[in-house]
């Protein structure tokens, strides 16, 4: 397992400890104290955390808190208030569009709703990228297409429409699509979000295998607590726009911090403040 | 205080104005970049000219028929009761269609039909984070989805105006010899159509064809939420093409009277 940061605890509001994450050699990505607001609604507000090669990174809060908006600034979905976002060494979120391609080659993303296009068949979503970003041609990327769908188990829908598909196909359809342009990291947004037990295990066992086969880094968001105490290397705990707590399993699941453990325990009670509510 | 507010919010939307104005220039380069750099599906501006010009055809003609019909009868009538010589409406009736309404009512119509089509594509699209995906996927989306309807809508304009002044013409034509029993060889006169009332008909459509993708593209690749941000989206490209082509339409109309008298002989 890698670590690209320390465990730590804190308060956003000041009440307790500090969230500080630090940076160490390997760590892969940093996010450095990122601020983000949307007209007068501060989402972010100081994000600090470093992920390492390799990992399975999952980021956890609750619903609104920020966790979708901060991995989409690592590839430039959207742009920074304040604060630096680093990959591989070198500074990113100051690039503009034209310069965020080369990153968003090595850097892919599965969206909530698999985001196929729905008048693709499989094989040409998985084929797009591969002729865009790999500059392959219309037969050889549909070949490849064709492997990548057999990875995901998808082999005997290659040429099925998004639209006849369950959640659970089209989302392995969508990670093929990813792993299209074999990137060393890939950002899930709620991967298992609306999909059965199965399904959701199966997405869980292709995250993992992406690890352990392929090496590619993981950072994903979701709710599901199964899965986050199944492949989870690290958990970053979003609280009030900030890291509250970063750990492992074991740092979650012993955790005596309250407001940790009314979310891992799913409690309507509790010293947690869930704005709208 | 309050006046204070005002100020601030006049000055926010006057800035917000300002951009978007910019992100418009930016879409319409957009779109004939990607037209030379053809970053699109392939057949697909064939497709996008079926879904703007041929299935708006039948609309297109039935209302200009309509129009051409109450026209010449309005101004039928009119004429009767000043002068009650009938041997000018049928070359005025053309002139005016071919510089004026043709354009400007298909135009309108594309606004309403194609812009709101366009705007619910794309912001759907949006909103369901597709457009991220093509994003990520190396494509821009000014190129890949803008660009065919940017082309489709510019040539349809163009041919769909020709119907309009067709249909219009020959329903003004049936309409006054049958209402005022002209004789159809004096209404069917294009002797006093000019060049100028070609060209500034001509240019009022293929501006029009510009306007109303780029318009209808920006309200859908700004649309934020779910299906509220997709119809907010929807009526936004439809007011929003409207206006401009009505903007458009003073604009040329003007500049035509300024710089070449309005093509008077």
């Amino acid at each position: 397992m890698a670590h690209g940061a320390t465990s730590n605890q804190g308060s956003p509001t000041g009440a307790g400890p500090r969230a500080t994450s630090t940076q160490q050699a390997d760590s892969l990505i940093e996010f450095r104290d990122i601020h983000k607001a949307f007209g007068s609604k501060q989402i972010l507000r100081g994000v600090s955390m470093a992920i390492g090669h390799k990992e399975v990174f999952f980021i956890i809060g609750t619903s609104g808190v920020g966790k979708s908006v901060t991995i989409k600034h690592l590839i430039g979905l959207l742009r920074v208030d304040s604060g630096e976002i680093h990959f591989d060494g070198r500074r990113i979120d100051d690039l503009n569009e034209k310069n965020f391609y080369p990153v968003r080659k090595r850097i892919g993303m599965v969206f909530q709703h698999a985001t196929l296009f729905d008048s693709m068949t499989l094989r040409e979503n998985v084929a797009l990228p591969l002729r865009k970003h790999m500059q392959l041609g219309h037969k050889e990327a549909l070949a490849e297409a064709s492997v990548l769908l057999e990875r995901v188990h998808m082999q005997h829908s290659i040429d099925a429409y998004p639209a006849t598909l369950s959640d659970g196909m089209r989302k392995r359809a969508a990670i093929a699509r990813t792993l299209a342009m074999k990137p060393d990291v890939v950002l899930f947004d709620e991967p298992t979000t609306g999909l059965d037990p199965v399904s959701a295990r199966r997405i869980d066992r292709l995250i993992r295998e992406m690890s352990d086969d392929l090496g590619v880094t993981s950072i994903v968001v979701s709710h599901d607590l199964d899965s986050i105490f199944s492949i989870a290397d690290r958990i970053a705990f979003l609280y009030q726009g900030q890291v509250y707590k970063c750990g492992d399993r074991a740092d979650f699941e012993n955790t005596d911090d309250a407001i940790v453990r009314q979310f891992i325990g799913g409690h309507s009670q509790g010293p947690m403040e869930t704005p709208g509510f | 205080m309050n006046l204070h507010r005002k100020i601030e919010a006049l000055g926010g939307a006057f800035i917000g104005a300002l951009k978007s104005v910019r992100e418009l220039a930016r879409l319409w380069r957009g779109s004939l970049a990607g037209l030379v750099e053809r970053d699109y599906p392939k057949g697909e501006i064939a497709r996008q000219m079926y879904v703007v010009g041929n299935k708006s055809v039948l609309f297109i003609s039935v209302t200009m028929g309509f129009l051409g019909m109450v026209m010449v009868m309005q101004s039928g009538q009119q004429l009767n009761r000043i002068t009650g010589d009938l041997s000018q409406l049928g070359p005025e009736f053309l002139r005016l269609f071919i510089q004026e309404f043709a354009p400007t009512i298909t135009a309108l119509m594309l606004a309403t039909r194609v812009g709101a089509g366009i705007a619910a594509e794309i912001g759907t699209m949006k909103v369901t984070e597709q457009i991220d995906a093509l994003r990520l996927s190396g494509i821009t989306p000014t190129s890949y989805l803008i660009a065919p309807r940017f082309f489709a809508c510019v040539v349809m304009s163009l041919v769909l105006t020709i119907f309009a002044v067709v249909f219009s013409f020959s329903a003004g034509g049936l309409t006054a010899w049958s209402v005022f029993g002209l004789n159809p060889t004096l209404f069917f006169d294009a002797s006093r159509v000019q060049v100028y009332d070609l060209t500034l008909g001509g240019c009022k459509a293929l501006t029009y064809g510009m306007a109303i993708p780029v318009i209808s593209g920006y309200c859908g690749l700004e649309a934020r939420g779910g299906s509220e941000g997709v119809g907010t989206a929807t009526t936004s490209a439809v007011i929003g093409s409207s206006f401009a082509v009505l903007l458009i339409d003073f604009l040329l109309s003007g500049i035509g009277f300024a710089f070449f008298g309005g093509g008077a002989r």
